[in-house]
């Protein structure tokens, strides 16, 4: 299966990615409702686009009690609206913090991988963001451990 | 290995134990179900109660796929006997059910306050469908809904008693809202809040009596003034059902003891969801958690061991999450241990408040509150979950949290949160999505 990998080293923090997620999802240029998310990091001199990660346990998708998390084509854990009636359970057992909930449509969304052609992807003009068929993982920690270092002086 | 699986109770536990069955057998076993009511999610009736849903909605398993699951049902009948020497199961009709292995996921039920009146029509319970289809009935736009009881059930059902156009009195005896869910600083928050929403609250209010009044209800109180409504819901607790194991020889307590394998003392017998006392994840002992995550959890575990797995079960997490009048208010784990360090954050002019519970430099709990609409404060909610899950030891940013609670993002990806949650399945495989067809036919 493919999935998005970061290289967050290469972001420079155009929020392309944000633009192209929301309007893709929703139709609309609105970063709130981006399911791809860019932190600052270094006191905004280094950022890095976090997202889904698809992990194998899918805790958003045995979590839901009406079976509204599915699989897509893509591989995807995806949010079916039909099915899905907004009680948020979805929000809090995704431990990744990737899972949201829209106050306009009642309802919760993720990443779905675009159903396999990520929009986010081709926006990237760096190739912070990826779509290849490797192993999920932790793309940012290593990252974010060094560029953290300044938050951490004086606490 | 078991050729006969007997499950006891069609509710969340019931139903993720047979579709686990079903996705991890290689040769097609015998399923036999007996359920008092037929497959649905309570936890989705508040949504059918204001008809942004409808019925069909809630059930989470119609005939069809029962039948295509090849589960031999039982469905409107109680189990009323166990008898674990001969392994057999009676039910209310009389029919004899031998199984090799069983489960039992009977739940629990509402109980009402034992006041006079609590069992007059027009005074419900909710808990069921058919309780929900009662209360369908009595809720009319303009009409005043009593709910006595301020705890986390009300609270489910609070936005549809608004939306269906009622005017809303919550009266709890206690002195504060939602006892068992958030510490006293959030309770008063969201009381403040819903009192703003225009909802009624009456905390320290002992019922005495409720009465028949001209067509309406009135409800007396050991202080103040006599309260006069058109329907009365009474979210005042639950128990587990638990009673037809009496003489069964299976060990209780809270609920059916269970070990990390979910067995119970009799060695062929399991139990799940609200009626089974689970290891916690934290800290391991036996506790009965009654939240549809565990029961999920649960019955999938189950599923996975009456199949011949052998999983271990890593304890289930509190969790909880409710919406009232846009108000977000979650908590997780132990939230409420009065004796761990705890970091407090309140931002008035947002409406946004955290507390976050220590174990050393690990969070073993935290509390969120935050409009629904404000990215900002409910952004990270989950990954407060999973900062609680993975026990993740926090190091340097335990000092930049107590300072900055509200920035979670920064510490849960620099410690390296993801990477220790990737590898942990609760099958020790991947999960499948609920609508792949079962294998093994
Ligand atoms: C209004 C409401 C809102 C809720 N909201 C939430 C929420 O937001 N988050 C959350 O985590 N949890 C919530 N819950 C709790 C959640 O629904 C339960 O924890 C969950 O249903 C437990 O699943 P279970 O399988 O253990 O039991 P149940 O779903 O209760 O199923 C038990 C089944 O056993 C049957 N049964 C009982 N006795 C017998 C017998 N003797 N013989 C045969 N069958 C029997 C019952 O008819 C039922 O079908 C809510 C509950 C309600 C009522
Ligand atoms: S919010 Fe929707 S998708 Fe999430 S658990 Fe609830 S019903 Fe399922």
């Amino acid at each position: 299966m493919s999935i998005l990998k970061i290289t967050p080293e290469r972001c420079t923090g155009c929020l392309r990615c944000e633009l192209a997620c929301s309007y893709m999802q929703t139709g609309e240029y609105q970063p709130a409702k981006s399911v791809i998310r860019v932190s600052p990091f270094e006191g905004h001199t280094s950022y890095a686009p976090y997202t889904c990660v698809q992990c194998a346990e899918g805790w958003c998708m045995t979590a839901c009690p009406v079976g509204a998390i599915t699989i897509n084509a893509a591989g995807a854990k995806d949010v079916v609206d039909d099915r899905c009636v907004g009680c948020k359970l979805c929000t809090i057992a995704c431990p990744y913090g990737t899972m949201f909930y829209d106050p306009d449509t009642r309802k919760a969304f993720k990443c779905n991988l675009c159903g396999g052609d990520p929009a986010c992807a081709h926006a990237c003009p760096t190739a912070a963001i990826t779509y290849e068929d490797v192993a999920t993982s932790d793309w940012l920690a290593d990252f974010a451990a060094e560029r953290t270092q300044r938050l951490l002086v004086g606490v | 290995m078991a050729r006969r699986h007997l499950i006891i109770g069609g509710g969340t536990a019931g139903m993720n134990a047979i579709r686990t069955i079903r996705e991890e057998e290689a040769e097609r076993s015998e399923i036999m179900l007996v359920s008092a009511e037929k497959p649905y999610s309570r936890m989705v009736l508040p949504y059918y109660l204001d008809r942004s849903i409808s019925e069909s909605h809630v059930f989470t398993a119609t005939a069809a796929v029962l039948a295509e699951w090849g589960a031999k049902t039982h469905l409107g009948r109680r189990a009323t006997n166990l008898d674990t020497k001969a392994s057999v199961c009676t039910l209310d009709d009389g029919t004899r059910l031998e199984y090799d292995d069983c489960l039992i996921a009977t739940g629990s039920s509402a109980v009402k306050a034992p006041v006079p009146g609590a069992e007059l029509p027009g005074v419900h319970s909710f808990w069921t469908l058919d309780q929900c289809r009662a209360l369908i009935a009595d809720v009319k736009p303009g009409g005043h809904v009593v709910m006595v009881g301020a705890g986390f059930i009300s609270f489910t059902i609070l936005n549809s008693i608004l939306s269906l156009g009622a005017k809303l009195t919550i009266v709890e005896i206690a002195p504060r809202i939602l006892p068992r869910m958030i510490d006293d600083t959030g309770a008063s928050l969201v009381e403040d809040w819903l009192t703003r929403h225009g909802v009624t609250i009456r905390t320290d209010a002992r019922l005495n009596k409720i009465e028949d009044a001209k067509g309406k209800k009135r409800l007396k109180f050991a202080k103040g003034g006599d309260l006069t409504c058109d329907a009365v819901i009474m979210a005042t607790g639950i128990r587990t059902n638990l009673e037809w194991l009496k003489g069964s020889g299976i060990r209780v307590n809270q609920g059916v003891v269970v070990d990390d394998h979910l067995r119970s003392n009799v060695a062929n017998v399991y139990a799940a969801g609200d009626v089974a006392e689970g290891p916690d994840r934290l800290s391991k002992s036996g506790v009965v958690h009654a939240i549809e995550p565990t029961a999920q959890e649960h019955g999938r575990v189950v599923g996975a061991n009456m199949a011949g797995r052998g999983v271990g079960y890593a304890g289930s997490l509190v969790m909880n999450i409710v919406e009232v009048c846009h108000l977000d208010v979650a908590s997780f784990g132990a939230w409420d241990d009065g004796k761990a360090e705890a970091t407090v954050g309140v931002k008035r002019d947002r409406h946004a408040y955290r507390k976050l519970l220590w174990t050393d430099d690990r969070l073993s709990g935290a509390i969120i509150l935050g409009p629904s609409s404000d990215i900002w404060t409910t952004n990270d909610v989950g990954m407060l979950k999973g900062l609680v899950q993975s026990q993740v030891p926090l190091a340097r940013f335990k000092a930049y949290l107590k300072t900055n609670p509200f920035d979670i993002k920064p510490a849960f990806i620099a410690v390296k949160t993801a990477g220790r949650l990737l590898p942990e399945t609760v099958l020790g495989r991947p999960a499948k999505a609920p609508g792949e067809t079962p294998v093994a036919v």
